[in-house]
């Protein structure tokens, strides 16, 4: 791909893969189970913390480092999927509340994490020889991952699993009486976005090569539901569609206008109110059209 | 040991009155509308700029705590009647709107007022310490605040709950539809309730920039506290706001003092726990989902 020659392009692209694999595990609790989550920075801040601090302060190999993010965010997810007990507008606050322990933590444990400036040179990950410290050869691993995550996901979707977690979202009471239970099958789902989550937080340590409590903060939780919805809930592409407008129109705007967080703020306004099923909610619509036509 | 403890507790309590002045506000229009306003916290920060400048050009404590709660509340008039009117009864949606409101609020401040934390200068009156038998030294304007948060406090639950308007609002937060019937013209009350409810988030940035300072991000600081109380005394509830606030300001004061780097977990852990046992918080009904 010649457009990738460009460092600029190769950076936003790679990071607007591993956003739309943050949005992708956020939209699993929101697209097809109904429950909109506002702590999933919290497994990602986790994964990218603990690959951070393994790599950096304890000097250890990425072997070790990257599958202790995964674990230690997905079992994050173990403990905060308690909040599926809740629904609605609870779910909602509970979630928002356990995010900001993460950035608490992250914020005020000084010691431990850094504080406001963070953990520093994370190292390019390295197996078996093999290192990715190219950018071109970190874009192609992001690509590999996210591809198989993709796959994993589809399959997940289209599986039984994925027809009762929607069959939960339309009408929880009814798939009760129907002998499935709701509560078993939105925890799972909540840890399986947990883990999608913190891959995405491992692969983002990598990337920024820096770890701050930014990362851990309302906002990155706040852009991946965005990123969902401009995309389109309840579809596997959505996300990915979404991270790409919605960085790429950041960037954009924040090339020449320092307001660019209202304009966020606009295009969420916008979206939720005039466009709910987002970009592929306008492609379907276009779609039958063309086909009614 | 127990200066100390003291200490906190005033620092606790005065926290909590803060706090209770957002939160019912926050409490109250979603018992009645059944709105979730992630942009109250927006309305706080707002509040608090329009009443730096008010008093830094006239000096006037009194000035800028009714001037930056017209203006939040003006500001939250307008939010409501275009954009939020338009989410119907959908919390998602709610809380993605009012979260874009809230994004645009604090970005278009923070682009007239600046980055730096400024602290709202204080009348002489209210500057200097009170010292408290025992050798405990106490800023006056805490006690200040936390008179404020007292006489707001009885006069919003004299109207809540002696009044007939009082009635009228209950009545709304337990059936809307019923109160519609009877006659009451529900479209005004909810103008009114969610006006009162603006004014006290900016009156309350407007005390909190004299107490924390204002900077860019207190808005969601601010916001995450008064959802805990909110949360913790149940949606909808006023007495629940009341008890809320005075939980997570002593547990915050406490935290702060006893685990400084852990006292996020020290507030927001037993948040949790409460939460999973009873989600509907200590005084909340249970038909608010």
């Amino acid at each position: 791909m010649p457009f990738l020659a460009s460092a600029y392009w190769l950076s936003l692209i790679t990071q607007i893969l591993i956003f739309g694999m943050l949005a992708l595990g956020v939209e699993l609790m929101l697209g097809h189970a109904g429950l909109f989550s506002l702590c999933h920075a919290a497994f990602f801040s986790v994964a990218a913390y603990t690959v951070a601090i393994l790599q950096v302060r304890y000097g250890l190999p990425t072997v070790i480092a990257a599958p202790a993010g995964i674990v230690l965010g997905t079992l994050l997810g173990c403990i905060f999927g308690l909040s599926v007990r809740t629904r609605g507008v609870y779910f909602i606050l509970v979630t928002l509340a356990m995010g900001y322990i993460i950035w608490g933590v992250g914020y005020r444990w000084a010691s431990f994490t850094g504080g406001d400036s963070g953990v520093t040179n994370i190292p390019a990950p390295e197996v078996a020889g093999f290192s990715a410290a190219d950018p071109m050869a970190y874009y192609y691993l992001v690509l590999v991952v996210l591809s198989l995550t993709l796959f994993a996901y589809r399959r997940l979707i289209y599986s039984p699993f994925g027809l009762v977690l929607r069959g939960i979202k339309s009408g929880e009471k009814r798939m009760l009486s129907l002998g499935f239970n709701p509560a078993a099958h939105l925890y799972i789902a909540f840890v399986i976005s947990a883990l999608i989550a913190s891959l995405a937080g491992v692969l983002y340590a990598y990337f920024n090569k820096f770890v701050n409590p930014v990362s851990a903060s309302l906002h990155i939780s706040v852009e991946a539901v965005l990123m969902g919805i401009v995309g389109g809930t309840g579809t596997i592409l959505g996300p990915l569609i979404g991270a790409g407008l919605v960085l790429g129109l950041r960037n954009w705007v924040s090339s020449f206008f320092t307001l660019h967080l209202a304009v966020m703020g606009l295009v969420f306004i916008a979206v939720v109110i005039w466009a709910p099923g987002g970009v592929m909610g306008i492609f379907k619509k276009w779609l039958t059209d063309a086909k009614e036509r | 040991m127990l200066d100390s403890f003291i200490l906190q507790t005033l620092n606790g309590i005065s926290y909590a009155a803060l706090l209770f002045l957002l939160a019912s506000g926050f409490t109250l229009t979603f018992g009645l509308m059944r709105i979730v306003n992630m942009a109250h916290g927006a309305y706080y920060l707002f509040g608090g700029y329009i009443g730096l400048t008010l008093a830094k050009s006239t000096g006037s404590l009194f000035l800028a705590l009714i001037g930056g709660g017209i203006a939040a509340a003006i500001l939250g008039y307008f939010a409501d009647r275009v954009l939020i009117k338009r989410t119907g009864e959908n919390h998602l949606t709610q809380v993605l709107v009012t979260i874009g409101i809230a994004y645009i609020i604090g970005d278009v401040s923070l682009e007239i007022w600046g980055g730096d934390a400024q602290k709202l200068p204080l009348p002489v009156f209210l500057k200097g310490i009170f010292e408290l038998p025992g050798g405990i030294i106490y800023p006056k304007f805490r006690v200040f605040l936390f008179l404020i948060g007292l006489l707001v406090g009885i006069i919003l639950w004299i109207i809540y709950r002696k009044t007939q308007i009082g009635a009228v609002i209950r009545a709304g937060v337990d059936d809307r539809e019923i109160v519609s019937a009877n006659g009451i013209h529900v479209d005004r009350l909810f103008i009114m309730v969610s006006a009162l409810a603006s004014f006290l988030a900016g009156f309350s940035g407007v005390l909190g920039g004299a107490f924390l300072t204002v900077y860019p991000g207190a808005e969601w600081e601010i916001l995450v506290f008064a959802l805990v109380v909110v949360i913790v005394g149940g949606l909808g509830s006023l007495e629940g706001a009341m008890i809320g606030s005075l939980v997570v300001g002593l547990l915050d004061a406490y935290g702060r003092w006893l685990a400084p780097e852990l006292s996020y977990f020290v507030l927001f852990g037993p948040m949790a726990i409460l939460l999973l046992f009873r989600p509907r918080g200590l005084f909340g009904s249970a038909n608010m989902t």
